[in-house]
């Protein structure tokens, strides 16, 4: 129990919120870029429907390893697509977080820390009402597990996984970064 | 003759009659506004089309075993596939026959009965009626109750290689005999795998469009959108290639090197309604000596040289009303209202096949298909522009005539195209006047 209290002291809940709190306006602030340096080399952004199920054979909403992470980010700043014509708004609200709920372990030994917190993006693509599709806020609800590590003393994302509230349902256009 | 400006603006006099809904006339086809976007033509479809011919409910794989279900729609009625226990399939109207309630609410599962969670009701895994609670006694049911046998059983289910459909008609003809040259295509998919099954175990997308179920039917085998819609998945290609997951589906790595690789192949148009594109390979060297050499050898040993061009070439199909088959999915559209539909992708994996081959469809079907890819919800959002464009019921008439020249008949009894033009759409649309047609 020792072991465990002197590594939650590695991490503070206030410096955990701070590195969620950043990655939030990064992404709102459609700074993608920057926010893809916030990952690890390996790090991982997943959005699941069943993370139960092994991806090796069952499909997510999104698997992004660095490459497809960056493919994306690339898609979203510099070639224009259709299902984001016009581009999503998002404002991320970041709430109950928590540093390493499970007790496994707290970062200091470079393994990683586990930090949970409940999101709501609200998104919306401008338009009006006669527009289908467009000018709806729309709230997107996901408990999110960031997995981080510091990699020269700075926190990185090894993994991101969001689990949406309804991720087993039809989604709507999730073209964005959540 | 050509069309006269009268006939192409005739009053919109409301109601299902096709006639009025399809200009069908030398060097013209045409298809009314309303026939997207008016209740009646909805309604009429559910009856005319939904209920008279053979509909895809379900695949093998998903109710493997006796007691396994699943539930899924024709038209707008909702239907429980169960598998019993000698492994015959029966296809139920989802209702219970006392006071109307769903029985089963379950995507999937597997029972020995069902039972109505409202009065209790229990039916077999063949929709029997097997046990009406607290039937005797002066509350309960006298003896001239005459008890229905059970859920109401839809008459005629058939499969294909594993694919299920049903039909609420009982004199719809044989689903070989339906299918007619898609089966040449769904064979093409399903020989892929060295057994030749399909196993659907992944989890799949369900999306939904603000649009009528017909623009999924007739855009799975538009060739002419992709270079517009999907030009920024092609300038993805261009800058990634195969290194984040494509796995060599969309072949072509410029605009210039899509547009030709999509100018060649060919379109067939079913008069059972089915639209076929279909690339068979130039060339199956390459896929015997590269890195699943043995894989691709073991077809070829299976099926020869001419038939592996079709195997492992692409393929897509717009089978008549609501399935659909591209790249390594299985797709189902249904009607919700005349401006609403839900669209599930089921991507299946190829019994048999190595392993990094299933991977590698999969990841790359993730990457297009599903709410975040890079391909699908471009179509998604075309479609709500498409719906919101026919609010303009100013304008009559949708243009369907690409290839109409030029389209010719085979020895097997269908229209052949290309994949750019709109044989495979007109197909769709002569069937569905046909259904349309008779009263009913």
């Amino acid at each position: 129990m020792a072991v465990h209290e002197a590594a939650s002291a590695r991490l503070a809940r206030e410096e955990a919120e701070a590195f969620l709190y950043r990655e939030a306006r990064l992404i709102d602030d459609v700074r993608l870029d920057e926010w893809l340096e916030l990952f690890t080399e390996d790090g991982v952004y997943w959005i699941p429907i069943d993370d139960a199920k092994p991806v090796e054979w069952n499909t997510s909403l999104v698997y992004d390893p660095p490459l497809r992470r960056e493919e994306r980010v690339h898609h979203l700043l510099h070639v224009p697509f259709p299902a984001q014509a016009p581009r999503s708004r998002t404002v991320h609200v970041v709430a109950n977080v928590e540093v390493d709920p499970d007790g496994a372990g707290n970062g200091g030994d470079g393994a990683g820390v586990t930090v949970r917190s409940n999101q709501v993006v609200y998104e919306v693509r401008l338009g009006d009402f006669r527009q289908v599709g467009l000018g709806e806020v729309r709230p997107i609800v996901a408990t999110v597990e960031h997995r981080l590590r510091r990699v020269g003393g700075e926190l990185r994302i090894a993994r991101k996984k969001i689990l949406l509230i309804d991720r087993e349902m039809t989604q709507a256009n999730l073209t964005f970064v959540i | 003759m050509a069309i006269t400006d009268d006939a192409l603006h005739a009053p919109a006099r409301g109601g299902a009659d096709p006639d009025e809904l399809i200009l069908d006339a030398p060097h013209t086809y045409r298809v009314h506004t309303r026939a997207y976007t008016d209740p009646a033509v909805f309604e009429a479809e559910m009856r005319r089309v939904f209920a008279r011919t053979w509909v895809y409910v379900g695949h093998a794989s998903e109710i493997p075993g006796p007691g396994d279900y699943k539930t899924a729609h024709i038209g707008l009625q909702p239907v429980i596939l169960s598998r019993d226990d000698d492994g015959q399939i029966h296809v139920l109207v989802n209702r219970c026959v006392h006071r109307g309630s769903v029985v089963c609410r379950d995507a999937r599962g597997t029972a020995n009965y069902f039972r109505c969670p409202y009065h209790g009701w229990v039916y077999g895994k063949d929709g029997s009626l097997t046990g009406i609670s607290m039937r005797q006694g002066e509350s309960g049911y006298s003896e001239h109750f005459q008890a229905p046998a059970g859920l109401l059983r839809v008459p005629r289910v058939a499969s294909y290689r594993g694919l299920i459909f049903a039909s609420f008609n009982p004199d719809v003809p044989s689903i070989e005999e339906h299918l007619g040259k898609a089966a040449f295509m769904i064979d093409n998919k399903v020989d892929q795998s060295p057994s030749g099954e399909l196993v659907l175990r992944s989890d799949p997308y369900v999306v939904r469009y603000k649009g009528n179920w017909k623009f999924q039917a007739e855009n799975i085998v538009d060739g002419y959108h992709f270079t517009f819609v999907h030009e920024g998945f092609i300038k993805l290609q261009e800058k990634y290639g195969d290194t984040t997951g494509d796995f060599g589906v969309h072949r072509g790595s410029s605009m210039a090197e899509v547009r030709k690789v999509r100018a060649k192949g060919v379109s067939w148009g079913s008069p059972h309604g089915h639209g076929l594109s279909a690339k068979p390979l130039d060339d199956v060297e390459p896929l015997l000596r590269g890195e699943f050499g043995e894989y691709y050898r073991g077809l070829l040993d299976a099926h020869g040289p001419e038939r592996l061009a079709w195997i492992a070439g692409s393929g897509a199909m717009s089978i008549f009303p609501n399935l659909g088959l591209i790249h390594h999915q299985i797709r189902v559209w249904r009607p919700l209202a005349p401006n609403l539909t839900e669209v599930t992708v089921y991507p299946y994996e190829l019994a048999g096949a190595p392993d990094e081959i299933n991977r590698g469809w999969l990841r790359s079907q993730e990457r297009f298909y599903g709410p975040a890819g890079h391909g699908m919800p471009d179509d998604v959002e075309i479609f709500a522009l498409n719906q919101q464009g026919l609010d303009a019921s100013a304008v009559d008439w949708l243009i369907l005539e690409r290839g109409l020249d030029s389209e010719r008949p085979t020895d097997d009894g269908n229209l052949e195209g290309l994949p750019s033009g709109e044989t495979s759409q007109r197909a769709f649309w002569r069937r569905w006047r046909r259904l349309m047609a008779e009263a009913g």
